[in-house]
């Protein structure tokens, strides 16, 4: 049975990424326990319009967990309380009636203020171009089979290809540091025999990329596998470290 | 595709860098400890050893300016990486709410302060017993003189030396409690299998150290009868 619920809400509002923010408090009055967290700001931002002020911008796109658009901070926590669950799938049943949530975009120094909630993360894909490409063919779906991989290193790089590159792990480190992301990446086409050729060039590409984006270092405090809703383990931060060290002295 | 060899301005290298001096440091830590440990020996076991490190003549000049060299190299690697991330998360007020969602340990957060704290209480060390006078007034017990273990044994008796370096060796603890775990994940020697038994393992090594240092001052202080 869904109930309803009356939230106070403070909202990070910036006009761009030149102005200075500041927080807005919001009522969210009449919130179904079962709408989602983008629901609730849905709810919020008709309100907002019917009142004639300017709607709470934030990211979003298909709402299910998989695209990786979504993203806030909170009250102190990159996609909200819950593990393993991206803004979208956040559900208002976890909140209860009368609390004030604080909602802050992702910061960090890589991820430039769009507006409000909304932020910039094409720093994330410069880091994926630096990558490069994958000079085997992998042909159509039969011929996955033609080279055989071990259900080990299957198994490892698909847990790596899940990441969504929401940028989670960026706002919940404590040094705003992208390893979490860039060893995923890296990890799941260096794990695969087809991906391994380039293996040399895209570790260090990547790596040199998510430097110069300005992103921090990692200091080992596991708070981006905490936040990540798609449970990327540290795991293969420790695998980037190994092939980065190999790559850079071969 | 073109890419870089060598490049030791990667973060990933300058981490590596840090974690491998660590890794020595920590090294000498155990020695040290071993060293200290003579004390419970008696002044002629205690300066026998002090002694034999003397006599090591120039070995122990390279030794010790190795360490020194070590210390400047894994402090200038961290202060950089300290620098570089202050600036990443845009200032050090991020978000109002200071709300983990992972195991950010206390050890964690502390570690530039007790790194801080355990510098500064290293340069008070060196000149407290090293750069000392081994013969001089502090070197007498009972109107004789019994070299470093007297100067050792003297400073002890006195409550606050003694606390000051239980308290320095409990920042030790704290340090090495994320550094030997964070070691093993930079150096990935744990990419396959990470275990729940790696930060145990550092903690356990922490706590040892901690005892093992503590001990003297304490034992001096409370046991020791002269």
């Amino acid at each position: 049975m869904s109930k309803k619920i009356n939230l106070t809400l403070k909202v990070w509002r910036q006009k761009n990424c030149q102005s200075q923010g500041g927080f807005e408090t919001y009522q969210a009055a009449d919130i179904d326990t079962d709408m989602s967290f983008l629901e609730m700001l849905d709810v919020v931002n008709e309100r907002l319009t019917r009142e004639d002020k300017d709607p709470i911008a934030f990211d979003h796109d298909c709402r299910e967990g998989i695209c990786g658009m979504c993203g806030a901070v909170v009250n102190g926590q990159a996609h909200g309380p819950m593990k393993e669950t991206t803004l979208c799938q956040l559900h208002m049943r976890h909140f209860k009636d009368g609390q004030t949530l604080v909602i802050e975009p992702f910061r960090a120094k890589a991820f430039a203020v769009i507006k409000d909630l909304s932020v910039d993360r094409s720093a994330f894909d410069r880091i994926i171009q630096a990558g490069g490409f994958i000079s085997i063919k992998t042909g159509q779906a039969p011929d996955a089979h033609a080279i055989a991989v071990a259900k080990d290193k299957a198994e490892w790089a698909m847990d790596a290809a899940q990441c969504i590159g929401c940028g989670a792990c960026v706002a919940a480190c404590p040094n705003a540091s992208a390893m979490l992301f860039v060893s995923a990446k890296i990890d799941h086409l260096n794990t695969l025999p087809q991906g391994s050729a380039e293996l040399k060039a895209r570790t260090l590409n990547m790596v040199k990329q998510m430097d110069q984006e300005g992103f921090g270092n990692c200091s080992n405090e596991y708070e981006c596998e905490a936040a990540c809703p798609k449970t990327i383990s540290v795991k293969h931060i420790a695998k980037m470290n190994k092939m980065h060290r190999q790559s850079n002295l071969r | 595709m073109s890419y870089q060899t060598f490049d030791i301005q990667r973060s990933i290298t300058r981490k590596q860098t840090v974690a491998l001096t660590g890794l020595l440091l920590i090294l000498f830590v155990i020695a040290h400890l071993a060293g200290n440990l003579f004390i419970y020996g008696g002044p002629e076991t205690f300066n026998g050893y002090a002694e034999k490190l003397e006599h090591l003549g120039p070995f122990l000049k390279i030794a010790e300016w190795g360490l020194a060299l070590l210390f400047f190299v894994h402090v200038e690697r961290v202060t950089v990486l300290i620098v570089q991330n202050i600036r990443a998360k845009g200032g050090l007020k991020r978000y109002i709410v200071d709300n983990s969602k992972g195991p950010r340990s206390w050890a964690t957060r502390l570690m530039p302060y007790s790194g801080t704290y355990l510098l500064l209480y290293l340069i008070w060390h060196l000149y407290d017993f090293t750069w000392s006078n081994h013969e001089g007034s502090r070197s007498i017990i009972n109107g004789k003189s019994y070299g470093l273990y007297g100067v050792v044994v003297n400073s002890f008796k006195d409550p606050l030396h003694s606390w000051l370096y239980v308290l320095a060796m409990c920042f030790l603890g704290l340090h090495l409690a994320h550094g030997v775990q964070s070691f093993i994940q930079t150096f990935a020697f744990n990419d396959t299998h990470v275990t729940r038994g790696l930060k145990k393992f550092s903690r356990l090594f922490a706590v040892a150290m901690v005892i093992g240092y503590s001990s003297i001052p304490l034992y001096v202080l409370y046991v020791l009868k002269v």
